[in-house]
């Protein structure tokens, strides 16, 4: 069993703007079963787009998306709710994913309910063992959300999410808004139920600390493109994009007390993805510009076996 | 060297039931030198800003202490006295630019305000603005001036606010977590800009953030908040090298980093307390590893060796 994404392509329509966002471009990825994928990259490089296609929050413009052989996001609307148990979604903000007039148990039965995973009878045992898994105790079941701290929502927001007995679970900045001090609790908690529950991840942040300590495989989005894919280790410790290396670059890292470098700083902005410019996206930042990157978009190619390059000039 | 700013006993409550808020906070800035306040979310480094500044929200009020600014009271200040200081002594930016502009007024006539507002020898004011804008980075200040804040990216946005905080050439600047909404690339090139004016312009600056690898960066001197308490200062490679804080260190180990483990994290178990339940008590006992008994009956004091100091009875890295 495994995720593989085929060429997909997403376009929005902006009517005010008469333009079209090419959110996503031709993405090509996919993802063994048991497996990692992190996923990086800045505000609108298409990321959170992708996490909802792959849930079947939305369709694609072109391409298809497949798990394990089944298509996903397409079809009449209840076969897409039966099949999409399988791949589930945690958000970033637990604060405005969880219904405030919804107790905690009674949010999660709803998934039990409407997927008919249980008999009337068994659903109550089957949400307080679903908290227990999240470490949260028996008796939580019936506060409501504003009853909890920021990290006991997201473990809420994950137990809701188990509860449709998902193989692959999208999680789309899942620590982001938590309080420091209480990440790396719901980090841990992701690795156990992973390995628990044989469990397939896509995990998406901004945050590269956490994709490295998380991912198997990396995947570096700009703008609606994978622009880097390998292991973690040659993604991070090994980048080839340029892009990939300003990313690194970029994190203040506590362990580096002024590591940071503030003379050689990446200039420019992200452009805005409804008026891209032409060839690769990144050559109006990029220090390795030349004349053919302004015309042709490149492609991904092999630097290693496993190992993907979407810029010619470090493959050189 | 005498301190530029000084507080101390600083403490905030609600007004309405007198719950604490930021509880005997004292710290320094000498001038010249740029001081991080890291903490979590409501552990008063905000509130301990906004003091400064006199900008508390209602509600809230400063039950006692002193905030003394080159000397004078700015507790005891008058709202005149106040507002002079205000924007050009001691300047300010905020995490979203986008509140923090008005979204109605063109950024010129913005910036313009904050010169109408005080009194300086500037004579082209028009002039001063462009160069001010140019300065931090904006590639045309002429439509600049005469464009709208949803005009500009988010990370514009934080360029015309610190163009603006800048204006006056304020002797100490307070920044609230500006780079948190940003891009880490688009962060990095707003620390650089900020790092690089501070240094032009030999000023002070307090940088509010929840992020230590920021802090790290950035400042000279680091100290840290935890339910409205200081629980630790000093310099910036005292704070990552040796921490003597328990929660300073947990803190420090929980994040990932290069070259750490990635199977585990070190996690800290609990939640940070709200400020007014905590009694007499070292507030971070239930979730300290070196906790015994004495700390969860007593309350450490901050306590000073040298550039550091810190709130435990047993600071790691002590004699036993």
């Amino acid at each position: 069993m495994s995720l593989s994404i085929n060429d997909v392509t997403k376009r929005y329509r902006i009517r005010a703007r008469k333009s079209v966002v090419n959110a996503l471009n031709g993405i090509t990825l996919s993802v063994e079963k048991g497996r990692t994928l992190g996923i990086v990259g800045e505000s609108g490089c298409g990321k959170s787009t992708l996490a909802r296609l792959i849930v079947g929050l939305e369709p694609p413009t072109e391409g298809s998306l497949l798990w394990s052989g089944s298509p996903l996001g397409q079809g009449v609307k209840n076969t897409i709710r039966s099949r999409h148990s399988k791949t589930q979604l945690v958000f970033q903000d637990p604060y405005s994913s969880l219904n405030p007039r919804q107790t905690i148990g009674a949010c999660i039965a709803e998934v039990l309910k409407t997927h008919k995973l249980r008999s009337d009878a068994e659903i109550t045992a089957r949400v307080i063992e679903l908290l227990g898994v999240v470490g949260i105790a028996a008796d939580m079941q019936t506060r409501f959300p504003h009853q909890l701290s920021g990290g006991q929502r997201q473990r809420v927001a994950i137990a809701r999410a188990l509860a449709a007995e998902p193989e692959l679970l999208v999680l789309d900045e899942p620590v982001s808004a938590l309080d420091v001090s209480v990440r790396a609790d719901v980090m841990n908690l992701l690795v156990d139920l992973k390995n628990k529950f044989n469990l397939t991840y896509i995990f998406i942040s901004h945050d590269l600390s956490m994709v490295r300590h998380i991912s198997d495989e990396i995947a570096v989005m700009y703008l609606g493109r994978i622009v880097e894919y390998g292991t973690w280790e040659e993604v991070l410790n090994n980048p080839k994009h340029p892009y990939t290396k300003a990313l690194i670059e970029s994190i203040p890292e506590h362990t580096n007390v002024r590591g940071i470098d503030f003379e050689n700083v990446l200039e420019g902005e992200v452009p805005d993805p409804a008026n891209l410019p032409q060839g690769c996206a990144f050559h109006l930042r990029c220090p390795l510009t030349v004349e053919s990157c302004k015309l042709k978009v490149p492609e991904l190619l092999n630097a290693s076996k496993s190992h993907l390059v979407a810029c010619p000039e470090v493959l050189k | 060297m005498s301190n530029l700013l000084e507080i101390r006993d600083l403490s905030v409550v609600i007004s309405e039931d007198k719950r604490v808020l930021v509880n005997d906070v004292s710290f320094d800035i000498k001038p010249g030198e740029a001081v991080g306040v890291v903490g979590e979310s409501g552990s008063g480094k905000t509130l301990s800003a906004l003091s400064i500044l006199g900008l508390l929200a209602r509600g809230l009020k400063i039950e006692s202490g002193e905030i003394r600014f080159k000397g004078g009271d700015l507790l005891k200040s008058s709202t005149e006295d106040l507002r002079n200081i205000r924007g050009k002594e001691i300047a300010m930016i905020y995490q979203d630019p986008m509140t923090a502009l008005n979204p109605v007024m063109k950024i010129g006539e913005q910036l313009l305000e904050v010169l109408d507002s005080h009194q300086h020898q500037i004579t082209d004011k028009k002039a001063h603005i462009l160069n001010g804008l140019a300065a931090v980075g904006i590639a045309d200040p002429n439509r600049a001036f005469d464009s709208y804040p949803h005009e500009f990216s988010g990370g514009m946005r934080q360029r015309v606010m610190i163009a603006m905080s800048l204006l006056l050439s304020p002797e100490l600047l307070i920044a609230d977590e500006p780079t948190t909404a940003l891009d880490v690339t688009i962060q990095r090139q707003i620390l650089a800009l900020v790092a690089r004016e501070r240094k032009r312009r030999k000023m002070s600056m307090l940088w509010i953030t929840h992020d230590l690898g920021v802090v790290a960066n950035l400042v000279d001197r680091v100290i840290v908040m935890y339910a409205g308490r200081v629980v630790e200062t000093g310099t910036v490679d005292e704070i990552f090298k040796a921490p003597k804080h328990p929660y300073t260190a947990g803190l420090l180990a929980s994040l990932p980093a290069a070259g750490r483990d990635r199977e585990r994290l070190e996690s800290i178990p609990g939640v940070p307390p709200k400020p007014w339940q905590v009694l007499n008590t070292c507030a971070f006992a239930p979730r300290c590893k070196e906790a015994r008994d004495i700390c969860s009956s007593h309350r450490p004091e901050l306590t000073s060796n040298n550039s550091s100091s810190v709130a435990c009875f047993f600071p790691l890295g002590a004699k036993q």
